[in-house]
């Protein structure tokens, strides 16, 4: 092993490195927290206790005035399928998947999450102005992959309701 | 140099300029993002790690108490259908003796799918479904009995011999109905959201405990699907048919079962 025979193998590893280094904007993060076992959900009985069972689903006021959107992905629907949030204030979405790999989409928001079964997939949102969000599965999960759409209607602030305790923000279905 | 006299001749500078270039190029952004990296992924856990303890749920509504475990699978599918034959004596008066029920408001049973027999009777057995007739019923059979009963259902003979006073098929929809019951099916609304209903019905794919509506009767559809609209029946996990069946119209909800009643389930891919 000389030095050139060395510095070529070096070289090599660190160009290899270059590759995630500069993409990790890239990566899925949500892959990261299978690591973390306080992440972990188990994506066949959400219905069951923890987070995401279906009263506790949809907009949560927090008490500092943002809210929490907790939704689940599943072949082939996002529930709730249709949500509302106030406008000007940081929204936490969480998504869990209850079956397959699915992606929520914002149309004209730039906002691409990965819902992982398994895992809960959190992100912060903001949308400063109303308006109505069309939000669709852009990871293909099944046969009705197509179909899989929803809806974030973003209100003004003084028109979002004050949810009590239990209450959730959820817009009725059309 | 006499280590590399056994190589082919060197390059020489040129070829160290560029090594050298190429390592003064990817050393700093290595160095830089590679910290960048790390802290993108730890700050990710600790900031998830704090909203998981604050998101804790007490009273919760659950739909029902089932959960597709390869456990629950296996109970529900490990059934034993002469066990199921016998126990099925007294379901017979409702839902006939070949599993074509007399009345068209009254389930079919024949070619259900096990888990989606095997979920409903433990849905009226823990009153997550509720029906006067079937919760006592349920209530009377065992988690054995109820996939000993899946077990004879789901073996039976979707096409038999029409001998048993049966209401099965309906009368076919008019075309319009028709069309528009072929293209939900098929393919759904994508503007909508509504997914095909074969992609969980069949025949294209089954979700877990999704029953097979092929030969399943029209006022007994239509009901299920207006119970799901209403909240009357809310035992579907993760709500997709609650959701679903509020998207739909009225008209689409009669088009579909009757399209469904007719026993045209099958054919739903051949029009459009």
């Amino acid at each position: 092993m000389n030095w050139r025979e060395l510095r070529t193998f070096f070289l090599t590893v660190l160009a290899l490195c270059l590759i995630p280094a500069t993409r990790f904007y890239q990566l899925d993060v949500p892959l990261w927290k299978f690591f973390g076992a306080a992440h972990k959900v188990d994506p066949l009985a959400l219905h069951l206790s923890g987070e995401f069972v279906e009263s506790n689903l949809g907009a949560e006021q927090n008490s500092d005035g943002s809210v929490t959107v907790r939704m689940v992905a599943e072949q082939y629907l996002f529930i709730p399928h249709c949500i509302v949030v106030p406008a000007g204030v940081p929204v936490h979405l969480r998504i869990t998947s209850a079956d397959a790999v699915h992606s929520l989409v914002f149309s004209g928001a730039g906002y691409d999450i990965k819902a992982l079964p398994g895992t809960i997939s959190e992100r912060q949102l903001h949308f400063a102005q109303p308006g109505d969000y069309k939000t669709k599965c852009n990871e293909f999960c099944g046969a009705g992959h197509y179909a899989m759409r929803s809806e974030l209607k973003v209100v003004p602030r003084d028109q979002f309701p004050i949810l009590r305790n239990g209450e959730r923000g959820i817009c009725a279905a059309q | 140099m006499p280590r590399n006299s056994h190589r082919a001749p060197s390059v020489g500078k040129p070829a160290r300029v560029i090594t050298t270039g190429f390592a003064l190029l990817i050393f700093p952004i290595t160095i830089f993002a590679l910290p960048i990296f790390a802290f993108t992924i730890l700050g990710q856990v600790a900031v998830n790690g704090f909203l998981l303890a604050a998101g804790d749920v007490a009273s919760a509504r659950v739909p029902s108490l089932v959960a597709w475990t390869p456990e629950t699978i296996a109970t529900a599918s490990s059934g034993d259908a002469f066990r199921g034959m016998l126990r099925a004596r007294e379901c017979e008066h409702c839902h006939g003796a070949e599993g074509f029920s007399p009345m068209a408001s009254t389930p079919n049973l024949v070619g259900m799918d096990k888990l989606a027999l095997w979920k409903q009777l433990e849905d009226f057995r823990s009153r997550k479904r509720i029906s006067r007739v079937m919760n006592p019923v349920a209530e009377s059979l065992s988690a054995r009995d109820s996939a000993d009963l899946a077990a004879y259902y789901s073996a039976m003979p979707v096409f038999s011999d029409l001998q048993d006073n049966r209401s099965f098929p309906q009368s076919v929809p008019d075309s319009k109905h028709a069309s528009l019951a072929s293209h939900l099916i098929s393919f759904g609304d994508g503007d909508r959201g509504i997914p095909p209903c074969q992609a969980c019905h069949g025949p294209v794919a089954y979700r877990p405990g999704a029953p097979s509506l092929m030969s399943q009767n029209s006022d007994y559809v239509l009901n299920q699907l207006e119970g799901f609209a209403k909240g009357s029946r809310s035992n579907d996990i993760n709500m997709p048919m609650r959701t679903i069946a509020g998207l739909l119209s009225e008209d689409e909800r009669q088009a579909l079962a009757a399209f469904y009643g007719a026993g045209l389930g099958l054919q739903s891919g051949n029009s459009k």
